[in-house]
């Protein structure tokens, strides 16, 4: 089945179509979400309700890119959409312990080990992916592609619906700011 | 130092470098498929969730309000007209000497 009778499947609301979307797409999607929202079960409530989106809204998509693209767009907008309620929730926290409502301890959450990491490299991941989680949501959103899903610029640019040129810059700070971040704590 | 700092920060840097992709756990379409029909019943269940959205609430006790002060005026409007009624008929009754006190009900007193 090739990508256009997998479209043409999804639009008819076959079972077959939609199990080979999820078995040909779940890794990519769930790896991207884990890179952004470091933790297993958040990344994969992203990953079901980037394929329930996917379900509900083929008829919308135009096809103008490819369908790899638009689950990379949906699932990072997804991740960053969590991150964002994750924020305001711990905002809420911090405002009903500083009118002592809330008895809920308020906690980082733990050093994030990425489960495609070799041991050796384990240690040093997690301090990247701390850094990683510092930087602005378009820088984080390039960075993880690149280097967790290996995209090449021109299929970021595509996912972020931005130019070639400006993914480079993205990715030219992204660096910048985790060296700046990481040899402030290695100090 | 500095250089050493620098190949730490490098060796942090490229820690992803090769990296595998992580893998979905066991059973997720299992459980995507579940989610899935959950939601429809959800969905399903729900059609009629309209009548608890706050607008729906707010607008019926706005009507509910507007049905109060509308049948309070009309109440008030029926009693002036009812007071101006009243004295056109004492007026008539006047002019036809129909009062309470009408030698009528006399002479019947005197029989």
């Amino acid at each position: 089945m090739d990508e256009l009778e997998l479209i043409q499947g999804l639009r008819n609301a076959d079972e077959t179509a939609f199990k080979l979307l999820v078995d040909t797409y779940q890794d990519r999607v769930y790896n991207t979400a884990i890179g952004i929202v470091h933790n297993a079960e958040d990344a994969e409530d992203v990953a079901q309700e980037v394929f329930i989106q996917v379900y509900r809204s083929i008829h919308s998509f135009k096809g103008e890119s490819k369908l790899s693209t638009w689950l990379y767009r949906i699932a990072t907008t997804r991740a960053l959409d969590l991150l964002r309620s994750r924020k305001s929730k711990k905002r809420f926290g911090l405002m009903q312990r500083l009118f002592g409502d809330g008895n809920e301890p308020l906690h980082e959450l733990p050093d994030y080990n990425h489960p495609g990491i070799t041991l050796d490299r384990k240690e040093n991941a997690a301090k990247l992916f701390k850094a990683i989680a510092q930087l602005p949501e378009n820088q984080k959103v390039a960075f993880t592609l690149h280097k967790l899903e290996d995209l090449s610029y021109q299929e970021i640019s595509d996912v972020m619906q931005t130019s070639v040129p400006a993914v480079e810059s993205l990715m030219h700070r992204a660096k910048q700011n985790l060296r700046k971040i990481l040899e402030k704590e290695i100090n | 130092m500095d250089n050493n700092r620098n190949k730490q920060v490098d060796e942090i840097l490229g820690s992803l470098d090769g990296s595998r992709r992580a893998a979905v756990p066991d059973f997720f379409y299992t459980r995507l498929k579940a989610r899935m029909e959950k939601g429809l019943e959800q969905g399903q269940s729900l059609n009629k969730s309209w009548l608890l959205r706050p607008a729906f609430a707010i607008t019926a006790l706005a009507v509910v309000l507007l049905i109060n002060a509308f049948v309070i005026l009309k109440d008030d409007a029926t009693k002036d007209n009812s007071t101006k009624e009243v004295e056109t008929l004492q007026s008539i009754a006047a002019e036809y000497s129909l009062n309470d006190n009408s030698p009528v009900y006399d002479l019947n007193q005197d029989k």
